[in-house]
């Protein structure tokens, strides 16, 4: 207890934290970055090969060994190696300049389509995780799901058809739905359609589509179309696209006799004394929180009344089927409505 | 061929939810709904235009309201503890002055005339009795205040609204706002807290909120908080203050642990717990005025006395305990001495000694039993405890032998304050522990929740001893 | 199929004060099953006390009880198992919060279902049992909270009411212990089979499911001749939940 002194405890002390800080650091840290490089990459190599042949083959394109190399981020030699060995094992074939998939190699490839896809479902459906979120995390997962796990999320999800950017998800047994739709780009102005498929590639496109708050299943109307822009109305709001971006969203086309809800609002603008009724939830909205809001009684027709503001803003309760629900404001924009 | 029939369904049902299309939840809904609304059309009848609970609504006008909202909640909670604190005192002194004055030197005598050993003498009077009693005297009394209290607010409705108000603070710190109310029932019990989280839809969430309900004072911690600040805190000011003085510092430790309860979420939502926070919806019920007596005496019975029940089953073995360590000697010390000594370094450097770390590693099974472990191994220490024997727990009919004890130990105010602390961030009880591991089947983060807080304890207490000694 | 309904005032000239008794926790042998399910909040935990002499915790609160309680009553000579559940919105769901209460309902095969409602909400309160109706025929509607329904100024037909859903309906005030009497005797006739229920089934489903529905049920009749509720699965089986698909493939529910 002789050399005991406050100053040097304290030094000590941060010494040993800033180096616990250095080794742990979500990430970055030293041991992370030790323990993630020692495990063998070869397995992920093989299936973004994979992928990547599968994507270009249904675009009617075809790669040669080195588009290959030039667009996975892999060190040169190491796909070299993958691609060796994935000719050896038939899952590709090389003919002349081309390599293109075997049977058993679009199968394999398949798979890592349906585990992704479902996994990006899974993160809408069950996760808050933020949509601009769930692709880096399904590209991450769907080297880990075997086949038998993809089953049972599959089920678990309900077998969905499609992922939640509108993609089929591929059956256990290798089926994929048509995404049938045009183009916004291709509408004729007035025409009633519901968002079915947004292409999430290329991503400066697809972020911007999400930053603009569209998403699939809501219906829009087209006000306005130039070669500049694309006007549409959906959901109470309206939207201006320009038409590389428009391109990339696929709606099919609903019948004249929709009624398309004009001046709609959101639930979030509610003032006190105001009363409102509900016209829908917004497909922003997903699985199990939907189906709790439903159960809440917010469905369409219901009468809701703003009940009680918060000393911090948020959450807000509102009045519905005689009861007060309180909702963050987040989940109250999504809901809308049409002020009395 | 029923296989196929049945496998026939299936693939018949996949197909008729793909014609169906995505609406169907929402169309199913809206059918059930309608059809409510039949049925209440006919059958319930309105006798007048008055709008239904409008009491109601002006008292959440003022609890909700930017104004009054915060403020009253910690008047609540302030009014809470006081009753707890003030009310407490005449029953304990009374309780101690028959348990430990009158009963205990009766059972000794009594022990004496029919010739029992003075091993087993000591093992059953001087060990598990003390203990109990002690226990009885020092944890029946706030219990026995504080839980009917608790239960009053409860069954008022009140709880919803607080989880209400500090919704958008849990939001920002990336947890569900009913981790309010689990943090509540952890102000009861923790492991009560624990299984509370049910109500948690969010599997990340309700981890997060697992992890942090130990930062709720349990009622096996409010006594020792309580005990030590009217000691340590309430003394440094003129007499008349003590109570307001004792009061503040309680609440003080309380809100803190709120504080923590917040970073640690918010820190773990950041890494290993990362994720969005997913979606709140709560019910506000009406207001029910509780039923007065009735919800005093069930409370009582129900959650006073079983919460006792638990501690006076923790806390014999824990008297015999000590009293076995306290007289089993190895070689020139006891085993307690021993241990005692070998923590005392550490200790130290946490601004406190090695007799608490130790009381703290007795008391693993339950929290209550920590300060009569305490007292009883600072007598033994300091040899102050003159005709009574090793292992033997002090009688204490006032806070100020008490205090006269801690004080033989060499405790200042420093470790007073680091105790306080210290209770309020260590491991979780066993049950507790137990309650975690059941919840979440996972020992991975069965081991976090346990040791997060005594981690987080250490480093408290060991950065305010440093600065507390650089600026004595 | 016959349905008599009966109002609260029929009944209680029949309770056998004398052939009641709380038994507490004491479960063995017992000769039916009763399910307390409902809404959070409703009362469930406090009618399950009145009716058993326990003291499950209850507070204003939804989401208080978070697992399943049992306890028993005695009630001319026959034992009651009661359970009391944790509250649900919906069985549609298949939120992690309500499971248990969620699979009890469908799978614990009770004897009676005693759906308890807030009389002062009971438009948002029918949304849980007209689910719970399309799957059993023995339920019994608990109207709680009419004392505060009435200082509410709300006035409920249950004649009415319980002809619009087929099942018997009581009124209690379950925290001061009125309408007990009448529940115990109403459950005690429906486990008998002395009041046949004929539940509501839901009307307005848009027209697409209920194709879909009928489509589906008559296929499952085909190969289970006997379950009641095929209506149910089908409704379950479009959702694609797994739970069904395992049971219709072991046909355990029969
Ligand atoms: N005024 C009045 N209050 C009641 C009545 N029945 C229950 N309560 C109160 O309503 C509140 C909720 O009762 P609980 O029995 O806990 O409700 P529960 O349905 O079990 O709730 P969960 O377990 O959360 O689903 C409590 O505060 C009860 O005291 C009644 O008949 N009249
Ligand atoms: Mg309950």
């Amino acid at each position: 207890m002789n050399t005991y002194n406050p100053i040097t405890a304290l030094a000590v002390f941060f010494a040993l934290s800033i180096l616990a800080y250095l080794l742990f650091r979500p990430n970055k840290g030293w041991f992370w970055l030790i323990k993630n490089s020692s495990v063998s990459n070869d397995k992920i190599v093989v299936e973004d090969v994979l992928k990547l042949l599968y994507h270009n083959e249904n675009a009617d394109k075809h790669l040669n060994v080195n588009d290959i190399i030039r667009t996975l981020k892999y060190n040169d030699k190491l796909i070299l190696e993958c691609i060796n060995r994935m000719s050896h094992h038939a899952l590709i074939s090389i003919e002349g300049d081309s390599v293109k998939l075997t049977k058993s190699g679009s199968d394999y490839a398949l798979r890592i389509v349906r585990a992704h896809r479902l996994w990006e479902k899974f993160l809408a459906e069950k996760t808050g995780f933020k949509e601009s979120e769930w692709h880096e995390r399904a590209e991450r997962m769907e080297h880990e799901l075997s086949k038998v796990e993809a089953d049972i999320l599959s089920s678990q999800l309900g077998n969905p058809q499609f992922d939640p950017h509108g993609d089929p998800i591929p059956t256990n047994t290798g089926k994929i739905a048509k995404v049938k739709g045009i183009p916004v780009s291709e509408l004729s102005i007035g025409t009633i359609g519901r968002i079915v498929h947004i292409k999430d590639k290329p991503e400066i496109i697809y972020k911007q589509i999400l930053a603009e708050n569209i998403h699939i299943g809501s219906v829009i109307r087209i006000m306005e179309k130039t070669p500049a822009r694309i006007e549409f109305h959906s959901e109470g709001e309206a939207f201006v696209l320009a038409p590389i971006m428009a391109g990339n969203i696929t709606v099919s086309v609903l019948e004249k006799d929709v009624v398309f809800e004009e001046n709609l609002a959101r639930l979030s603008i509610l003032k006190e004394n105001e009363t409102a009724k509900i016209i829908g939830i917004s497909k922003e909205i997903r699985g199990d929180s939907r189906r709790r809001l439903l159960d809440l009684g917010f469905v369409k027709g219901a009468e809701v009344k703003l009940d009680l503001l918060n000393p911090l803003g948020d959450p807000r309760a509102f009045l519905i089927k005689g009861t007060s629900i309180a909702l963050r404001q987040n989940q109250a924009s999504k809901i809308l409505i049409q002020k009395d | 061929m029923n296989t196929n029939k049945i496998d026939h369904i299936i693939a018949l049902s996949n197909d008729l939810r793909w014609q169906i299309g995505d609406e169907f939840h929402d169309n199913l809904a809206e059918g059930i709904y309608a059809d409510a609304a039949e049925i209440v059309k006919g059958a319930v009848r309105k006798k007048d235009e008055k709008g239904t609970f409008r009491i109601d609504t002006k008292i959440d006008k003022i609890i909700t309201s930017k104004v009054w909202g915060f403020p009253l909640m910690f008047i609540i909670l302030a009014v809470v503890l006081w009753m707890t604190i003030v009310g407490a005192n005449y029953p304990s002194a009374m309780l101690s002055g028959l348990l430990l004055d009158t009963i205990h030197p009766a059972l000794k005598g009594f022990a004496s005339n029919i010739g029992m050993p003075w091993w087993l003498d000591g093992f059953l009077i001087d060990g598990v009795y003390l203990a109990v009693a002690w226990v009885i005297a020092v944890m029946l009394p706030p219990m026995a205040i504080f839980f009917p209290l608790f239960t009053l607010l409860e069954d008022f409705g009140y709880l919803p609204r607080v989880a209400f108000n500090l919704d958008h603070l849990f939001k920002l710190s990336g947890a569900h706002g009913k981790q309010a109310l689990t943090m509540s029932m952890g102000f009861g019990c923790n492991a009560a807290g624990i299984v509370a989280t049910r109500i948690i839809d969010s599997p990340r969430e309700r981890l997060i909120a697992i992890i942090t309900n130990n930062f709720s004072l349990c009622n096996g911690r409010w006594p020792t908080q309580i005990l030590i600040a009217t000691i340590f805190v309430g003394a440094l000011v003129p007499a008349s203050y003590s109570g307001i003085m004792s009061l503040a510092a309680v609440i003080g430790i309380a809100v803190l642990g709120m504080v923590f309860m917040f970073l640690v979420s918010w820190g773990l939502s950041k890494t290993v717990l990362k994720g969005e926070v997913s979606t709140f919806n709560l019910e506000l019920p009406p207001y029910r005025p509780p039923r007065f007596w009735k919800t005093i005496y069930t409370s009582i019975i129900d959650r006073t006395l079983i919460v006792l029940w638990r501690a006076i089953v923790f806390a014999a073995p824990a008297g015999a305990v000590i009293w076995l360590i306290s007289n089993i000697y190895l070689g020139d010390a006891s085993i307690a001495t021993w241990l005692i000594d070998s923590l005392d370094g550490f200790g130290f450097l946490l601004g406190l000694n090695g007799v608490i770390l130790v009381a703290y590693i007795v008391a693993i099974p339950a929290n209550e039993i920590v300060i009569p472990t305490i007292l009883m191994l600072t007598v033994l220490v300091t040899g102050i405890s003159a005709g009574e024997g090793a292992g033997v727990m002090f009688e204490l009919d006032s806070a100020t032998a008490t205090g006269d004890i801690l004080r033989a130990g060499g405790w200042t105010l420093l470790t007073a304050i680091n105790l306080m602390l210290f209770s309020l961030l260590h491991n979780p009880c066993s049950t507790t522990i137990y309650t975690i591991y059941k919840e979440t089947k996972s020992v991975k983060w069965t081991t976090v929740a346990s040791v997060l807080p005594v981690i987080l304890g250490f480093v408290v207490t060991f950065l305010v001893a440093q600065i507390w000694r650089l600026l004595a | 199929m016959e349905v008599k309904p009966k109002s609260a005032c029929e009944t209680c000239v029949q309770f056998n004060a004398d052939g009641l008794k709380k038994l507490g926790v004491n479960t063995s042998d017992f000769d039916f099953v009763v399910a307390l399910a409902g809404n959070p909040n409703t009362g469930k935990s406090t009618v399950f006390n009145a009716m058993t002499g326990l003291r499950q915790h209850t507070g204003n609160w939804p989401g208080k009880t978070v697992t399943r309680a049992e306890g028993a009553f005695e009630y001319n000579k026959e034992k009651f198992k009661l359970v009391d559940l944790p509250g649900t919105y919906s069985l549609l769901s298949t939120s992690e919060d309500e499971e248990v209460a969620r699979n009890f309902i469908l799978f614990g095969k009770p004897s009676v279902t005693v759906i308890v409602v807030d009389a002062s909400r009971l438009e948002r309160n029918l949304n849980l049992v007209l689910q719970i109706l399309e799957i059993t025929n023995n339920a019994v509607l608990c109207l709680n909270l009419m004392d505060e329904a009435q200082r509410n100024n709300l006035e409920i037909n249950t004649r009415t009411l319980a002809k619009d859903l087929g099942i018997p309906v009581v009124p209690t005030s379950a925290r001061y212990n009125r309408g007990i009497p009448e529940l115990i005797q109403t459950i005690s006739e429906l486990a008998n089979g002395k009041i046949v229920c004929k539940p509501h089934r839901i009307k307005n489903i848009p027209k697409n499911i209920e194709q879909a529905l009928e489509k589906l049920s008559a296929e499952i009749k085909e190969v289970y001749p006997d379950i009641p509720n095929s209506r149910w699965i089908a409704l379950r089986l479009l959702e694609g939940d797994r739970n069904i698909i395992e049971t219709l493939k072991t046909g355990e529910f029969v």
